[in-house]
């Protein structure tokens, strides 16, 4: 629904029954005004006469007089009581052969000749008939009294009944009980008609309440008209904005709720967009790291299909298979599953250390493991691998799978860049001071001191550190050297004994688990 | 017949691959291609499970948990994803080791020995047997091929911690810090000079193998 709609739709529902509730109280007010009015001037009207007149001809005595208005109508009006109003009869004369009711007097209690409501219409008429303690009249032309009646004038003293006719005239009734006993008035029953139409039945005109309303609702909708205005200004900015990633910003003028509003979207605004700049900064860095793991990946692959279909070739044309042949098949596959975990451990290196688990390894276990996963590679090249490790586990806290993958990237390489007959031992040996050393070994070609320290002083960089150079100290000892600061752990580099490469690690060792 | 290994792993070609190899090494392998949450009484007599945590029907772990409710067979995990958590979590649930593919069979054979063999080396035994040498760790005598050999304190302590270990190598400076006599200056020359003795000592068989880079691990030997 539209705004201006509801607004006019909540202003007339709110309204409408406002002004109900607001007549039907002004209508019990003035009823109950009425009633009294007519109490006290039927009363005294009985007391200064009419008894006497009434118990003289109880069949034919029954005045017709009107009843006061309420003060507040009357105030301000011209009070003609003067004279009877022309067409009217007088309210004070007495009808049939009965003799004439009280004079009134000016200042007199009694019930006036005439008066005007607000609007200058006049009042109806009050009619007075005597009832006995039976309540039953002599006077054939009162109504009846029924039980609501009855009930009424027991327990108040006044029994009041309302009841409108077919025409639509409102009748009232008010039984009185008069302060005296017996005799055929001992009650007198006062009734007023109210012709149909009249201001008390229903609404009041329409001109009174529907003007007002209406020029509210005509000013609530004119100053609306700004509002939704605005409104629609930015929603349809919102709209722009939105189709053009959120590139367009919107207009923020004044300080009400709609530049509020205005406001919060542009933070959202700024909110959406940082998030867009960060997934795109993500993606990117997916897609560059997805094309170089494709690309170091894919070129062993290629070394690898082109060994394969060689030894097919070789095969059919019945040559004996060089065994030198599949063994670079065999390299070229382990190099891979190599690189293809390292690849794994970059990410969560580059994640950083909520992925890194720190749980009780036993380096003994992990030295084994890595021997055995090398040993296929090192056997056929004829490269031994030994290990010497103390006899009981030797337990650190670290992340089992990088230290795992530290200590097999320093034993492959020692073992693709050795020589052939050559070695590569890793020992393991602990101290009293409670660290271990683990040292691997190699008789290899070694590395040059200048290189040696570059390896340790250059960090782990997305892709430049990944490249396969050519002595093989790409991602792998970057890794290396990256789990190990994460450990805590020191490393050296240093020429060996032997001539070829001794990679130490030290770090604290852990009291054994339970 | 060798030992019966079950062999949980729901890829074709790798589990024939590995069934083959198993049986190859002298196993009688058993070859389930999916799954199964075990009850006590369900699991074939077998020595060793071969495991693969990623499976149809049943994830491995739950496997593997629901075994340790009733069974102590050693079980070997093979796993795809190179993660810690995996590993200890399956080691957690009771896996004796793990495996991460991929892997040469050669590697599996030996650590699916390796676990068989554990539990006979958990003993510690008081003569120990390596080829022609008969070691009496408590009686302090050492017979080559029958015949008794005199050696000094120090070379019986040096012969002694390599049997303890047979087939191990043990580091040099291990033997420096433990067999030589504290009192005196101990160097890995003066342990060489010492092993070079004890060779000797024992004769044509080549028992004590220098283990390049790491030390000397005690062989069963050829004669020469």
């Amino acid at each position: 629904m539209k705004l201006r709609l509801r607004l006019a739709l909540t202003a007339v529902a709110v309204t409408v029954p406002a002004v109900f509730a607001l007549v039907q109280v002004e209508h019990s007010v003035r009823r109950r005004t009425t009633d009294e009015v007519i109490i006290a001037s039927t009363m005294s009207q009985m007391q200064s006469g009419g008894r006497e007149r009434c118990e003289a001809a109880p069949e034919t005595w029954m005045v017709r007089s009107r009843a006061q208005r309420p003060v507040w109508e009357r105030e301000g009006l011209p009070d003609d009581r003067g004279g009877p109003p022309p067409g009217v009869p007088s309210p004070n004369e007495s009808r049939g052969s009965g003799p004439a009711m009280g004079v009134p007097r000016p200042g007199d209690e009694g019930p006036p000749r005439s008066s005007r409501g607000p609007l200058g219409r006049r009042l109806p008429p009050v009619n007075l008939y005597p009832f006995d303690g039976q309540f039953v009249s002599r006077n054939p032309q009162a109504p009846a009294v029924d039980d609501e009646l009855r009930q009424g004038v027991r327990d108040d003293g006044v029994g009041v009944r309302r009841y409108s006719k077919e025409d639509g005239a409102l009748v009232q009734d008010l039984l009185l009980r008069m302060p005296w006993d017996g005799g055929p008035c001992e009650y007198v029953l006062a009734r007023r008609v109210e012709p149909p139409g009249s201001p008390e039945v229903g609404l009041p005109p329409l001109y009174i309440w529907g003007v007002p309303t209406l020029i509210l609702l005509s000013a609530m909708v004119v100053a609306l008209g700004p509002v939704v205005q605005r409104l629609r200004r930015l929603t349809e900015e919102v709209r722009a904005s939105s189709g053009s990633r959120y590139e367009q910003p919107v207009t923020v003028n004044g300080s009400d709720e709609i530049a509020e509003l205005a406001r919060a979207f542009q933070q959202a605004r700024a909110e959406i967009q940082a998030q867009l700049a960060h997934q795109q900064a993500r993606e990117q860095t997916l897609r560059d790291f997805l094309a170089n793991t494709t690309h170091d990946v894919m070129t062993p692959l290629t070394v690898l299909q082109g060994h394969l279909a060689a030894m097919q070739q070789r095969l059919r044309a019945g040559e004996p298979l060089e065994s030198g042949l599949m063994l670079s098949a065999m390299s070229e596959a382990h190099y891979m599953a190599s690189l293809v975990h390292n690849l794994g451990a970059a990410a969560r290196l580059e994640a950083g250390a909520p992925q890194v688990q720190h749980t009780p390894v036993d380096l003994n276990a992990l030295v084994s493991r890595v021997l055995g996963r090398h040993q296929p590679i090192a056997r056929p090249r004829r490269i031994a691998l030994e290990s010497g490790v103390p006899a009981t586990p030797t337990w650190v806290m670290g992340d089992e799978t990088l230290l795992e993958q530290a200590v097999s990237n320093v034993v492959l390489n020692g073992i693709r860049y050795g020589r052939e007959d050559g070695h590569v031992a890793v020992v393991l040996e602990t101290t009293r001071q409670q660290s271990f050393t683990l040292r691997v070994i190699d008789d290899g070609p070694g590395i040059s001191e200048e290189e040696r320290s570059r390896i340790l002083e250059r960090r782990f960089r997305g892709n430049a550190a990944r490249t396969r150079e050519p002595q093989g100290q790409g991602l792998g000892l970057h890794i290396v050297h990256n789990v190990v600061e994460l450990h805590g752990w020191k490393m050296t580099l240093a020429p060996s004994e032997y001539g070829g490469l001794e990679v130490a690690f030290t770090g604290p060792l852990m009291s054994p688990p339970g | 017949m060798g030992d019966r290994i079950l062999l949980v792993e729901d890829d074709d070609p790798l589990g024939s691959q590995i069934v083959g190899h198993l049986r190859g090494a002298g196993f009688e392998p058993m070859w389930w291609r999916e799954g199964r949450l075990l009850v006590a009484g369900d699991l074939p007599d077998v020595s060793l499970v071969v495991l693969d945590l990623m499976l149809p029907g049943t994830y491995g772990l739950d496997m593997l948990k629901a075994l340790r409710t009733f069974s102590e067979v050693p079980v070997l995990i093979l796993s795809a994803r190179n993660d810690t958590l995996d590993k200890v979590r399956a080691l957690k649930l009771g896996a004796d080791d793990y495996m991460t593919k991929p892997f040469w069979p050669e590697e599996l054979v030996e650590r699916v020995r390796a676990r068989l063999r554990r539990p006979t080396l958990q003993k510690e035994q008081v003569v120990v047997e390596v080829g022609p040498l008969r070691i009496d760790l408590q009686g302090h005598t050492v017979q080559v091929q029958g015949r008794p050999v005199e050696l000094t304190r120090v070379e019986f302590e040096l012969l002694a911690s390599l049997a303890r270990r047979p087939q191990e190598a043990v580091t040099r400076q291990w033997l420096v810090e433990h067999v030589l006599d504290p009192e005196r200056e101990g160097t890995e020359r003066t342990l060489d000079v010492h092993v070079s003795r004890l060779r000797r000592k024992l004769g044509p068989v080549k028992c004590v193998e220098t283990v390049w880079g790491v030390g000397y691990r005690l062989v069963p030997g050829e004669d020469a």
